[in-house]
């Protein structure tokens, strides 16, 4: 009784200087970035909703009208359980002039089996197999070079797909001539298999559902998702297609935008993928997504923040936003602790807890509110509501802290090229050439 | 011994000998008891000996056949259906005793009417083993055979243009016990024709096209290319250089790998990594996928003791059933039906039918034209031609493929007679002109129908009667 006394003395002794001081770091941030700009962001959006629907439905009518051929690369290795699903899935749809090609990667499960039933039995177009293992740039990039299509759209194996996402993620192209790539809206089909699964589930609606519908706005979209991006068949080109990984997504797009082409974010185009359903495997995924950061935006695309020859100032401002809401605030989270437990250590056992509900309470405030915006009205959204309190736990802790295990790797020990995700072949001569 | 023109008399034997200008005398073969062919014209010796061992007459078939001046040959039938190699016409050597020896033997031979074609023809091939004393079929590498294989012992029964039959007959042999196989090869024929000559090639899976360039894909690991390797070379020189990083490639394993290979359908202008095989038959050009190809084993054969004891003890047939034939009755059905219609003789006395008995005697042969696949048809013809010129409620009974019963109700034998010369005439006449002028031989015996004996005594005294003759 006493504690909760304190704590109701201590709420009642708050003034808005003290409450900035104890909580900087919410207010200046967070609150600013992701909520008060995402929400700005998405009223323009809203608002603009009827204008965007005209252009979008004449863009329509004018892929309808050229029905190009697209080619739908699907690298992967060890992928023959998702392939019957993936196939089925993309032949529903509804734009049909596609080419399916699967790039098998070294598998050594039943991939190639069942690639030659799916292919009798015409749901996939051509099966590329690299007997040895070459990495996932390479199989992506041995599909590109044997693909016809005018667009080429790169999925995952395990993903599925709305009916009408394909037909959703070319209609940008058709919008604007300057857009060079453009990402779709992943979402988790798995989302109630685990825990860990349910917050990703949340991570992911607030991050690429909402969030890079804000960066899109703001043009600094800079990650299409490998899972489901489009690419126009000259710009991958131009690129020369994918390097070496991981994070060839991330490294692909910023290639993009240094070409000065604009990368659109599509929200309608809805792809479902299974995310890691245990947190040991979710902590194997992020390290390597987190690390591909240092090595992408700090080292081999450094270039963007000096003035060259090819300096953009959108590419600029997308990489100082990216590194300082990523990783400068990442470490000053730290700060901010220690700040906290050296200035005001007798109040810590307050702070702490008030600064939770107040994230708490934010996290709801923005489900709810940014649920307005969704693009999917048949999307669960009740189901997330009793999970809301572990979002403060799940990304102000626990990814926060993945986060930096991740960059330290990365800054002092260049970890990301030993990681097994990409073979041992390839990653030496990447980190020669310390690309 | 005594050597007059082209024959020569030894031992009481008459031995005549053929060359280039034999002259188509095969009654002077069929007189003798012996043929010596002189192979000094290899195709002469190989175009005689078939005609001598394939001749439907076994007098001609089974006939000793001795070679001179015989260089060796890569002619299975020659080299295997001989029976004796002569250095010298008056140096006869072991051709006496050999002919002697089948002569003794062809005595001994049972002649059996058997019930079908299988029976027939491989009854043939054990006669002709049991006069030699040879007791294995192996199969012998033969570029004019079908199947690329030839058992030349079979020749006596088989076609050769119908060559697959062989191992039909075979397969049914072994199944009834007379030779026991151990495996010597495996082959692959056309699904269409039973062909052996297939041209093997590897087609594009979207157009059956041979027309395809096959390359080696070339994975650059600094960059992550993977393409063919036409896009790492160039005309002027043997180096590899990346299309996307312009890097010149040094060390395979170091800084490129070859992971796989990929075609270029030159046809379609599709590119595959999955060849299909596709078998293209050299005789009916018929295109298979190979794993539709027909899968059979040659077999050496030995003959078991039943399969040596046929030639004289006959081949046992018991467990023969024919083939149910439409129009016609079983032949157990055919007994009861008799004993029915002799009762009803008996309670009617004013009432006379008669029985016939028809046989063709020739039969097999047409059989071996018309193999397995044909037998079904040929007898249906037969039991159809025959009740279109009998009455509706007379009926009939095959005992097997060569004997046929009628029993002719409300007929008198004279009766019955006009109506079975009639029926052969039809079936001969049918016969003749749906089989290139094959003449059947056909025996024929009607008989009235009594009441003091069982169905059995009638049926066998109508069978002495016409085979016995």
């Amino acid at each position: 009784m006493n504690y909760i006394d304190n704590l109701i003395a201590f709420i009642a002794n708050l003034d808005g200087l003290k409450i900035i001081r104890f909580f900087w770091f919410f207010f200046f941030f967070e609150l600013i970035r992701f909520f008060l700009v995402d929400l700005i962001i998405l009223i323009f959006w809203k608002i603009n909703r009827k204008r965007r629907e005209k252009k979008m439905a004449k863009a329509r009518n004018q892929l309808f009208h050229e029905n190009p051929l697209i080619s739908i690369i699907v690298p992967g290795r060890n992928e023959g359980k998702n392939l019957f699903q993936l196939a089925t899935s993309l032949h529903e749809q509804t734009y049909q002039n596609f080419e399916l090609i699967i790039i098998d990667d070294g598998s050594d499960d039943d991939t190639k089996i069942i690639c030659q039933s799916l292919l009798n039995q015409g749901l996939i177009k051509q099966y590329l197999r690299n007997d040895v293992r070459g990495g996932k740039a390479s199989a992506a990039n041995l599909g590109f070079r044997y693909s016809k299509g005018k667009f080429i759209v790169h999925i995952d194996a395990d993903c599925s797909f709305d009916r009408d996402a394909i037909e959703n993620i070319l209609v940008p192209f058709y919008i604007d001539a300057k857009i060079g790539a453009v990402g779709g809206n992943v979402q988790v089909r798995n989302y109630n298999e685990s825990l860990c699964t349910t917050l990703q589930s949340i991570e992911y609606y607030d991050n690429i559902s909402i969030g890079r519908i804000a960066l899109s706005q703001l043009g600094i979209y800079r990650q299409i998702s490998g899972a489901f991006g489009a690419f126009k068949r000259e710009v991958l080109i131009s690129v020369g297609a994918w390097d070496i990984g991981p994070g060839l997504d991330g490294d692909i797009t910023v290639k993009v935008r240094k070409l000065k082409y604009k990368i659109h974010f599509e929200p309608t185009a809805v792809c479902q993928t299974r995310v890691p359903n245990t947190f040991t495997k979710l902590v194997k995924q992020r390290l390597r997504w987190d690390k591909s950061l240092v090595r992408f935006r700090l080292r081999k695309h450094k270039d963007v923040f000096f003035p060259t020859a090819s300096f953009n100032w959108s590419n600029f401002i997308s990489f100082v936003e990216n590194i300082t809401f990523n990783l400068v605030l990442n470490f000053k989270w730290y700060f901010y602790i220690l700040d906290i437990f050296i200035s005001f250590s007798g109040l810590i056992r307050f702070i702490i807890p008030i600064n939770l509900f107040i994230y708490t309470v934010y996290n709801y405030i923005k489900y709810i509110l940014f649920s307005l915006f969704r693009e999917r009205r048949n999307q669960p959204v009740v189901y997330f509501l009793p999970y809301m309190p572990l979002m403060v736990f799940y990304f102000g802790y626990f990814l926060r802290i993945v986060r930096t295990v991740a960059y330290l790797q990365e800054f002092f020990l260049r970890k990301s090229y030993e990681d097994e995700w990409n073979p041992a072949k390839s990653s030496r001569h990447a980190k020669a050439m310390r690309i | 011994m005594v050597i007059i023109g082209n024959r020569i008399k030894s031992d009481n034997l008459d031995f005549v000998i053929l060359d280039d200008n034999w002259g188509n005398k095969f009654d002077t073969i069929a007189a003798a008891d012996a043929v010596i062919i002189d192979a000094r014209n290899p195709d002469f010796a190989a175009y005689l000996m078939r005609r001598i061992r394939t001749s439907p007459q076994v007098e001609l078939s089974f006939k000793p056949v001795f070679l001179i001046n015989y260089s060796s040959t890569n002619d299975p039938i020659v080299s295997n259906l001989n029976d004796g190699i002569l250095v010298a016409y008056d140096q006869l050597g072991d051709a006496v005793s050999i002919t002697k020896s089948i002569k003794a033997k062809w005595t001994n031979l049972q002649n059996q009417s058997l019930p079908t074609y299988e029976s027939q023809a491989f009854k043939r091939v054990l006669d002709y083993m049991y006069l030699r004393g040879s007791r294995t079929l192996k199969p012998h590498i033969d570029t004019r055979s079908i199947i690329g294989y030839t058992y030349p012992e079979l020749l006596v029964s088989v076609d050769r243009e119908e060559e697959f039959q062989s191992l039909e007959l075979l397969e049914w042999a072994e199944k009834e016990g007379y030779i026991w196989p151990d495996f010597f090869d495996r082959v692959y024929l056309c699904n269409n024709c039973s062909s052996g000559f297939l041209s093997y090639r590897e087609v594009c899976p979207h157009c059956d096209s041979s027309n395809s360039k096959s390359q080696d894909l070339v994975h650059h690991f600094p960059c992550a290319y993977v393409g063919p390797i036409s896009d790492f070379q160039n005309e002027f020189d043997s180096a590899l250089v990346c299309p996307k990083c312009n890097k010149g490639l040094r060390h395979i394993g170091v800084d490129y790998d070859k992971p796989s290979t990929i075609n270029h359908c030159n046809n379609c202008d599709k590119d595959y990594q999955d060849v299909f095989i596709k078998a293209k038959c050299i005789n009916c050009h018929v295109d298979v996928d190979v794993q539709y190809l027909k899968s059979k084993d040659l077999n050496v054969y030995k003959l078991t003791k039943k399969g040596r004891a046929a030639s004289t003890n006959g081949l046992s047939v018991s467990d023969f059933e024919m083939e149910e034939i439409f129009g016609s009755l079983s032949f157990p059905m055919m007994k009861t039906m008799l004993h029915y219609e002799i009762e009803r003789i008996r309670v009617n006395p004013a009432q006379q039918t008669s029985i016939a008995m028809i046989y063709f005697e020739n039969i097999w042969e047409l059989l071996n034209k018309v193999g397995k696949k044909g037998e079904k048809g040929l007898l249906e013809s037969i039991v159809s031609a025959t009740r279109e010129n009998i009455k509706p409620t007379d009926f009939i009974a095959l005992e097997n493929n060569a004997t046929l019963y009628l029993c002719l109700v409300n007929s008198n034998v004279t009766e019955a007679n006009t109506i079975v010369t009639e029926v052969n005439r039809v079936i001969a006449s049918l016969i003749k002109t749906n089989f290139n002028g094959f003449d059947i031989k056909v025996s024929s015996k009607a008989k009235a129908l009594e009441t003091n004996n069982n169905s059995a005594f009638y049926l066998k005294q109508l069978s002495d009667s016409v085979m016995l003759v």
